[in-house]
């Protein structure tokens, strides 16, 4: 049986005309690989938001990577300064992954 | 005034009715986003074919320069008087000032669609090269919003890298590049050589746009009903704007020459707000600042108003001034 090996997921909730951002900031931080999510709705501090490919300007997306401890931090770093002035919902957490030298 | 109570009895209106009635009703009437997204593309491909084939045949004229640079004009200039007047009277901060002018000095697709129909339906026929004005009036009015809420000492937040991004949302968004593409082959192609695909463009056309304004009404409804940012001066100031800007359109079409149908095309042009382009630009560029406030603004309550109001004015103005 293949051994888990730790890594660092890092889940980011954002507007989608702003997923460009969080994705530059990961690949300055060394984070390759990602996958971007579709959201439905949700509600927050703002009030309840949709999916609307027709204005566009609220649709959300969740940015999702699995990567070593050390990229992860530095892509926190790097979102910090975003947090509050872009809305974003950054969250990590420990998983384990098969085959972690693919992330 | 043109197309008196017929206006508010047409499919379009009431299909946009329903959706809003329906909304506020708390149905679960909805229309998939992708189905939505789907029938705006067609809209937009629909309209600039049209223009295209339309310009084809009258070939360039002296008036479609003279509408291009009154129309570009207006999108530079309109954001002013509405920056001011959302300081003052809507106390708004410089910032959300400067993002909601912007939407006040570009235009709605959708609106011109709506407006194009309303227009020919009581025998006013804007020339095809209104399309392009259409997309040429979209990116002025970000620049200038985005300068102002600048100037208001808000600088985009958190490092966001404007320039380039900001650019490419502007001049490449979706509408922009559907528009003139289909302009472009409308324009190449000519009446003849478009004359195949002409049924899917032209026969589904009214049937799409009352499908489209029925997710428009549920979409609008439901923001007015969560709007929390919305106050009264500012419910005011999303009509009182659109009737200012659509009157000055109308003004200006007449000083630059335009025909009694253009103007009054260049006025409902002037007196749209944007819900497609600026709303994502603007996100980009200060995203510090409510988009729940200018989608609000531009949608739950300017849109409707010109759908029912707005459109016949334009007309009405437009066949007494010009």
């Amino acid at each position: 049986m293949a051994s888990d090996v730790q890594r660092r997921k890092v889940e980011v909730l954002v507007d989608a005309p702003l997923a460009r951002r969080v994705i530059a900031a990961a690949e300055a931080a060394g984070v390759s690989g990602y996958t971007l999510l579709p959201t439905l709705g949700g509600a927050g501090r703002g009030g309840r938001w949709s999916d609307d490919q027709v204005t566009g300007a609220q649709a959300k997306v969740v940015f999702v990577t699995v990567t070593t401890d050390e990229k992860a931090a530095a892509l926190t770093e790097a979102l910090a300064p975003l947090l509050d002035s872009h809305g974003l919902l950054l969250m990590t957490s420990a998983v384990g992954v098969v085959r972690g030298a693919k992330f | 005034m043109v197309g008196g109570l017929g206006t508010l009895l047409s499919p379009v209106i009431l299909f946009f009715a329903l959706g809003a009635a329906a909304a506020f009703a708390r149905s679960d009437l909805s229309v998939p986003e992708a189905v939505a997204k789907g029938m705006s593309l067609y809209l937009m491909a629909a309209i600039g074919l049209k223009g295209g084939v339309q310009v084809s045949e009258s070939g360039f004229t002296a008036d479609m320069a003279a509408a291009a640079a009154a129309g570009v004009a207006l999108s530079f200039l309109l954001p002013l008087p509405a920056f001011a007047a959302l300081r003052r009277f809507g106390r708004l901060d410089p910032l959300n000032a400067g993002a909601v002018a912007a939407h006040y000095g570009s235009v709605s697709v959708v609106t011109f669609v709506a407006g194009a129909e309303f227009l020919a339906a009581t025998g006013l026929h804007p020339a095809g090269h209104m399309v392009a004005v259409l997309a040429l009036m979209e990116t002025p009015a970000i620049v200038v919003g985005l300068l102002l809420a600048r100037r208001g000492g808000e600088a985009a937040a958190g490092g966001a890298r404007t320039g380039g991004d900001l650019l490419h949302e502007a001049l490449l968004n979706g509408s922009v590049v559907l528009l003139m593409g289909s302009f472009a082959i409308g324009l190449a192609c000519g009446k003849e050589g478009v004359a195949p695909i002409a049924p899917v463009f032209d026969t589904a056309f009214r049937g799409v746009l009352c499908l489209f304004l029925l997710d428009m009404g549920l979409v609008a409804a439901r923001r007015l009903r969560d709007a929390r940012a919305l106050t009264p001066r500012l419910a005011a100031l999303a009509v009182l704007l659109p009737v200012a800007n659509g009157t000055a359109g109308v003004l200006v079409a007449g000083l630059a020459g335009l025909d009694t149908a253009s103007a009054a095309a260049l006025g409902v042009l002037a007196g749209s707000a944007s819900y497609i382009a600026v709303p994502a630009a603007m996100r980009l560029a200060l995203p510090r600042a409510d988009p729940g406030l200018y989608l609000a603004m531009s949608l739950a309550v300017t849109f409707p108003f010109n759908l029912a109001v707005g459109i016949p004015l334009r007309a009405f103005l437009a066949t007494r001034l010009v």
